[in-house]
């Protein structure tokens, strides 16, 4: 009987025993996490009301060194950002500046007001990155933010998928998002809020941000894997933006394409279309050509997961490099060589020419492109406001300036040296604009 | 005449009044039995791969030949002619199991109306329209004058015909000379006659007017209502008289004259007066299209029509009424005919002499075929396509996917309608006997289980594989 209870005794020490020893490491690591994690309240600039307008909105964020950076979402923080307020975990704010953003991996930079955390003896810690290429599917995993502003807000879950592939043209405000990188996805809760904030393991070390969610669904949040960030940070913090290679190729997964090409199992990379006008175009790829090899390294694109580190290839050259391709067309094989361009967004810089109540967005090649527009020329019309000269000569959203008294809208700046001339002289102004192919013209009356 | 006879014997007029209006009033049954003889209802099937949909509307007599009239909104215009099947005549508040078969023989570009033979034996129990123009031009409707015409119940009441009334209200320039009414005068297409049942015009569908919805969750929401089986607009017979007679030579309504000016945009008064046009208006084309009569002309894209023949394009309200103008002016010509145009580019006034042609085979006339164990039907790329997609003519290939059935192997690989087929199996298509060929080809061979197709939408292609096992 004695026994019996000895034997009960130990087994219920050693359980005590396993469990104090996680909660002595989660107390350590975890805990000098949670005084990293940061909530952001943001002001930002919009355009789409045919005048500048500000709304608010929360997030979360990380802070990465003693200097102060923070890592968040760019869709938390972004260069339309015009006052960025940071809640330490002492509860104390501070406020903070975007130091560079990158819509394409959904990461933003933001370095906190040092001077005036020294001079009121603010206190922080920062994060420590995990090695995210080691991470499997059911490792535990923490996610911290402040969802719907319930500041400092912990939720556990495990890494449910380490490499799912989402590519997102619009998904960043409006911008393109996934194209270079895969997403940690996991069951941890994530809510709006969250976004910014830290997905760490039971250590505290950050395995990844959270990005999104599926709206509706129970628990299918994602996260920028922890090595991407780390990259991003470094080029960010340099330049305070990622420069990225372009050649205008649009991969897609060859599947079960292979016997159809015939081609080696696992190999190649099929161009579903190649962008007009672009370096890729112009060399003279097709859709339909199979990449074989990308400056002599064989590439395989069978899978949607597996076109993010290709595309990525590409991307991280320098601008003007010149990619050898090796390229199969039904039974040639085909060499070419592609010089690189400047990745750029689909969506153009935003304007508000206030006294026409007219907001406008700079037309992109892709837009003009995906639009079947000429060219890049023109400015979108993303809002008029009613009564305004723009709104009365009859412009509407979707429009495309295309001249304003007979000049070409070839940048934004012509359209700012014309909108000068109106304000301080003002007189009928003749717009010509097009809507899906159809110009027309317009008066801007004073 | 009458007013002197007023001032002489008052006693009489009263007399006069008390017996002409109980006449006209007497005559009214008979004047509508009269006239509904020139009117019937039609019945067409539409043949599309998966069904065959009826479609029931109104329509009027408008020779002894038995030719009947259509309004331009009745038929869907992307329909190709040989779809449409098996049209039956009905004689209004007739037993509807009784009708009588009909051919159609195609629209008309001008006007729009479609047209219709009915067999011989219905033709002596109908009376054209025409029996009932006045012989003299009539005037145009005074503001509250009275118009009537006729509505049809629907084919489950025998297409009971039934009596529309209204007082004049307005009447403009649409471009054709139009009147409106305080109420519905006649089912969309019918005729519009005056009290003493003269050929007023023709009604005119597609008119409609706004109201508010106020419901439990919404306060006041603007609602465009429309009649569609009653009419409160007419054209007036002057303008419609002449259009009678345009029976198309063929089913497709050619020959279309043609001048290649794409996407013609009006322009509100503002910009007129900007650009010193005084009390005139003018369009702007927005592309001039490759090898069009335009384009040999000299036109450019962005050049402003502002006068044809040396008539200046004039100002109409609503402002998209001048794009009616100058489309019907072209209509109004034949292939061949010259076109003298004056376009303002810049600040100079151009003077271009265009030669109309023929219109490059529209998408309703491309040849089509459907394959159903695939689930798509292809059609021959026409110069349209070419238009809407940017492509020059010389560079036109492959084929359109014209309808892609849902949950079929095609649907189920990604394709759409509209889609342009570029290759299949790896190979290019050039022709549309290279595509049908094709894929009849592998629609025959049962022993295939997927091909693959390079397909193009918004610019950017796709590569997609079909499986068929």
């Amino acid at each position: 009987m004695t026994r019996k209870t000895l034997c009960l005794t130990v087994l219920v020490l050693g359980l005590w025993a396993t469990s104090t020893s996680a909660h002595a490491a989660m107390s350590r690591g975890f805990n000098h996490l949670l005084d990293a994690v940061v909530r952001i309240d943001v002001r930002e600039e919009t355009f789409d009301s045919g005048a500048i307008r500000f709304t608010g909105s929360i997030g979360s964020g990380v802070i990465l060194s003693d200097d102060g950076l923070i890592l968040t979402n760019a869709h938390v923080a972004s260069p339309r950002a015009v006052e960025l307020s940071v809640t330490l975990a002492s509860l104390e704010r501070v406020n903070a500046t975007l130091v560079g953003w990158d819509h394409w991996t959904d990461l933003a930079l933001l370095r906190l007001d040092l001077t005036e955390v020294k001079r009121r003896g603010l206190k922080f810690t920062h994060a420590d990155f995990a090695d995210s290429d080691k991470l499997y599917p059911g490792q535990t995993a923490y996610a911290v933010g402040t969802p719907f502003g319930l500041t400092r807000t912990v939720t556990r879950g495990v890494i449910s998928n380490v490499r799912r592939y989402f590519a997102d043209n619009r998904g960043v405000e409006g911008y393109e998002t996934g194209l270079f990188n895969t997403w940690l996805q996991t069951d941890a809760a994530i809510n709006p809020g969250n976004s910014g904030g830290p997905l760490v393991d039971e250590d505290g070390r950050l395995m990844g941000i959270n990005s999104r969610g599926y709206l509706g669904a129970e628990n299918l949040g994602f996260a920028i894997p922890a090595n991407i960030a780390q990259r991003i940070v470094a080029g960010l913090a340099k330049d305070g933006r990622i420069t990225r290679s372009y050649i205008g190729l649009v991969p897609g997964s060859l599947l079960d394409l292979e016997s159809f090409y015939a081609l080696k199992q696992n190999t190649g990379l099929l161009v579903n279309s190649v962008d007009p006008g672009s370096p890729a175009a112009v060399a003279g790829l097709r859709g339909g050509d199979i990449v074989l090899s990308i400056n002599g390294a064989p590439v395989d694109g069978r899978f949607p997961e597996q076109l993010p580190p290709i595309q990525n290839l590409v991307a991280s050259l320098p601008v003007g490099s010149t990619i050898k391709l090796v390229v199969k067309r039904g039974e040639q094989t085909l060499n070419y060589a592609v010089v690189t361009e400047e990745l750029k967004s689909r969506q153009g810089e935003e304007w508000a020419f206030e006294k026409w109540g007219l907001t406008v967005r700079k037309v992109s090649r892709a837009y003009a492109r995906e639009n079947q527009l000429t060219d890049d020329t023109g400015l979108l019309v993303i809002g008029v406001q009613p009564g305004f000269p723009a709104a009365v000569a009859g412009l509407n959203r979707g429009d495309v300036v295309t001249k304003i008294n007979q000049q070409p809208i070839t940048s934004l700046d012509t359209a700012k040296k014309a909108y000068a001339t109106f304000t301080e002289k003002p007189a009928p102004t003749l717009v010509e604009a097009q809507s899906d192919r159809q110009v027309s013209l317009y008066i801007f009356k004073p | 005449m009458k007013f002197p006879l007023h001032l002489r014997l008052p006693g009489l007029l009263l007399t006069f009044i008390v017996t002409f209006t109980s006449v006209r009033a007497a005559d009214l049954p008979a004047l509508f039995q009269e006239r509904v003889k020139s009117v019937v209802a039609v019945e067409f099937f539409t043949e599309t791969e998966l069904d065959r949909r009826p479609t029931v509307t109104s329509a009027f007599v408008a020779d002894a030949n038995g030719t009947l009239v259509l309004a331009p909104g009745a038929i869907d215009g992307r329909v190709q002619p040989s779809q449409l099947k098996d049209f039956r005549v009905y004689l209004p508040g007739k037993s509807a199991s009784e009708f009588f078969h009909a051919v159609y023989l195609g629209q008309d570009p001008l006007s729009g109306w479609h047209f219709v033979r009915v067999e011989e034996k219905l033709r002596s129990q109908l009376t054209p329209v025409t029996a009932f123009a006045a012989t003299s031009p009539l005037a145009e409707p005074a503001l509250a004058d009275d118009y009537w015409g006729i509505g049809l119940r629907r084919k489950d009441e025998d297409f009971l015909p039934y009596f529309l009334s209204g007082k004049i209200s307005n009447v403009q320039s649409l471009p054709e000379r139009t009147a409106i009414a305080l109420a519905e005068v006649a089912a969309p297409g019918l005729p519009v006659f005056t009290r003493d049942g003269a050929l007023a015009g023709i009604a005119l569908g597609g008119f409609g007017s706004t109201y508010l919805q106020f419901s439990r969750n919404e306060r006041g929401t603007p609602l465009m209502l429309m009649n569609v089986e009653e009419s409160r607009v007419f054209q007036l017979v002057g303008e419609v008289l002449p259009w009678m007679s345009r029976v198309p030579a063929s089913v497709n309504g050619r020959p279309i004259a043609w001048l290649g000016a794409y996407g013609l945009q009006p322009m509100d008064p503002d910009v007129a007066a900007f650009l010193k046009l005084g009390n005139q208006s003018g369009c702007v084309v927005s592309e001039v299209l490759e090898d069009s009569p335009a384009q040999a002309a000299g036109m450019r894209d962005r050049d402003i029509i502002v006068a044809v023949d040396g008539r200046p394009v004039p100002r109409f309200t609503p402002d998209q009424v001048a794009v009616s103008y100058l489309d019907r002016e072209i209509l109004k010509r034949k292939p061949g005919d010259k076109f003298p145009l004056t376009v303002l580019r810049g600040s100079d006034r151009v003077e271009l002499v265009a030669t109309l042609v023929d219109q490059p085979k529209l998408q309703r006339e491309g040849e089509r075929k459907y394959f159903e164990k695939l689930g798509v039907t292809v059609r021959e790329f026409v110069y349209g396509d070419g238009v809407l997609r940017r492509i020059k003519p010389a560079e036109q290939r492959g084929v359109i996917a014209n309808f892609v059935k849902n949950n079929s192997p095609v649907g189920t690989a990604g394709l759409r309608p509209d889609d342009w087929i570029l290759e299949v199996d790896g190979a290019e298509i050039k022709t549309y006997a290279e595509a049908v060929a094709k894929l009849a080809a592998i629609e025959a061979d049962a022993t295939r289980t997927d091909f693959v197709l390079l397909t193009s939408r918004n610019n950017a292609t796709a590569v997609l594989r079909v499986k068929l096992k």
